[in-house]
């Protein structure tokens, strides 16, 4: 369905891979591999006509064909307005939804912060602000850039049950989190320096062998969770 | 309150007309032999007209250039659009124009955005502080060409000059002010024709582009409804500082909404922001009228640094 071919730019290159419809994909790669360039690409924020949907250029689409298609969340809620609250913020992504911005808001906990500017949210309710946004836009495929950063262990478990339901009709999630990209068990796209290195299946990624040549010794899997070996 | 406050505010600009320096009866408002008469219809009117809608322009035009850039410093001011215009006008002037005023000063505006615009597209963002750094600059050179323009002219050419760069709203007939009360509604329709992609702008741009909007497009199109509103404005009043950027700011810290639902108020306020100013420019000089933009200057810049003194 969704399909780059061939893309290169400063940081990456020569990127071609497709996804099959109703496919979900993790990204992983180091800092500044280009991961969040990826995104931005693949969402049609970068120009680039290297990106198609079902055979048509994303970036010559028709404004409103495009926001049905894709949708991209990015790290950190970003807000110019010192004035927006969290209520006309959702309220702007409700574009291909029966579902309510109140109703939403009752789901996440977040009700009782309506009126709040978005701007004065702690960072964990901004990761679900936005999160909250993704679900109402409903485009086909939603990208979430490192859903989980800066996330006490409450809301992180919050967010993974949420990325998990099937709110989203298909997801491309960049993270580092190897934990929640192995409990997910979506199709891996490893990025280094601005190459694909890895595509293909969660159970090839996770094997022994395989995360040992990746990760070294600074990885372990653990009664089944992979953890970060300090 | 609000509601008393702007009440208070229209009345004070209905009857601001009828002072001056001459008081004005009111049974000759309808007799056109009177003196009376001619100096309500032909002087006194028109210039509260034009003082409330150059006012309504800068202060809308101020927040929708803050709302675009991103910046809550850049105002058509800050960029160089009113120095460009300005240019215009003094070029005319020196170089026997006089006739063509007004449109050498749009000219001057409309010259500006061009030069501002062809710097973004080659930035490729409209994000950065990059923007009000040559709009500082752009306003540095048209200074310096201003200089010349000064050094070139003659005496009476050089008090012309002055006399319009500390700008007035004087305007001599109800006909005149049409131009700029077009210019101002116009302005005021067409922001309002984008208030959903202005409040999508108003978070970002990427979220815009991600739910639909054509940014470029609508970017463009208000910035360049601003810059022709605002060359207007500066070749009839010339240029009026301050009100652009303290009347958005004052009407944020009061309403404490985001900046598309303030449209209105922030129209109506810079308007009447003007007209206070210009009646008392009129009325406290014992025989000669203060010139408004060393008015408003005067009465903004304190006002300012006490909002933004209170405000930490």
């Amino acid at each position: 369905m969704l399909q780059i071919k061939n893309y290169s730019d400063k940081i990456l290159k020569n990127i071609s891979f497709e996804l099959k419809p109703k496919e979900n994909l993790i990204i992983l790669g180091s800092n500044g591999a280009g991961k969040s360039t990826l995104a931005k690409v693949l969402c049609g924020i970068t120009h680039s006509n290297t990106v198609t949907f079902e055979h048509k250029i994303l970036t010559q689409l028709n404004h409103k064909e495009r926001t049905k298609l894709i949708n991209y969340i990015p790290a950190k809620l970003e807000i110019f307005d010192e004035y927006i609250t969290l209520d006309e913020y959702l309220n702007l992504s409700c574009l291909h939804t029966l579902l309510e911005s109140k109703n939403m808001l009752k789901l996440l906990e977040l009700d009782h912060l309506t009126n709040k500017p978005c701007q004065q949210l702690s960072s964990g309710e901004q990761q679900l602000t936005m999160l909250a946004s993704a679900v109402l836009h409903n485009a086909q495929i939603t990208i979430f850039d490192e859903p989980t950063a800066n996330l006490d262990p409450k809301k992180s478990r919050h967010i993974f049950s949420l990325l998990k339901s099937n709110l989203f009709q298909s997801k491309i999630i960049i993270t580092h989190d190897l934990n929640l990209a192995y409990k997910l068990g979506y199709t891996i796209l490893c990025i280094n320096e601005g190459k694909i290195a890895f595509f293909d299946t969660a159970k090839k990624f996770f094997h022994e062998s395989n995360l040992n040549n990746y990760f070294g010794t600074s990885v372990k899997m653990i009664d089944n969770c992979i953890v970060v070996n300090l | 309150m609000r509601i008393f406050i702007f009440l208070l505010a229209l009345a004070l600009i209905t009857i601001a007309p009828f002072f001056g320096q001459i008081p004005i009866e009111l049974y000759n408002l309808d007799n056109p032999t009177t003196v009376d008469h001619k100096l309500f219809w032909d002087i006194r009117l028109p210039r509260v007209i034009v003082a409330f809608f150059a006012g309504s322009i800068l202060a809308l035009g101020g927040l929708l250039f803050q709302s675009l850039f991103k910046n809550p410093m850049s105002t058509p001011y800050t960029l160089g659009v009113a120095s460009g215009s300005t240019l215009g006008v003094a070029f005319s002037i020196v170089f026997g124009f006089s006739s063509m005023l007004s449109l050498f000063g749009f000219f001057g505006a409309l010259l500006t955005v061009v030069i501002l615009f062809a710097l973004t597209l080659k930035l490729k963002s409209y994000e950065t502080n990059t923007l009000l750094l040559v709009g500082i600059a752009l306003s540095f050179f048209y200074n310096a060409a201003l200089m010349i323009l000064f050094y070139l002219s003659d005496e009476s050419q050089s008090f012309e000059i002055i006399r319009f760069t500390m700008g007035s709203v004087d305007v001599v007939g109800l006909e005149h002010t049409l131009p700029i009360v077009l210019a101002s509604i116009g302005l005021l329709l067409l922001s309002n024709f984008y208030k959903k992609e202005l409040k999508l702008l108003l978070t970002s741009n990427d979220y815009a582009y991600l739910k639909g909007v054509e940014v470029k497009k609508v970017n463009t199109i208000l910035l360049v409804a601003v810059s022709i509103a605002v060359g207007i404005c500066v070749s009839i009043t010339g240029p009026i500082g301050f009100v652009g950027l303290i009347i958005p700011h004052i009407m944020k810290t009061v309403y404490k909404k985001s900046a598309e639902q303030l449209m209105l108020p922030i129209f109506f306020y810079g308007g009447f922001f003007l007209v206070v100013s210009d009646l008392i420019a009129r009325n406290l000089g014992a025989n000669s009228d203060i010139p408004i933009g060393i008015l408003t200057a005067f009465l903004g810049g304190p006002f300012f640094i006490y909002l933004i003194m209170k405000r930490r």
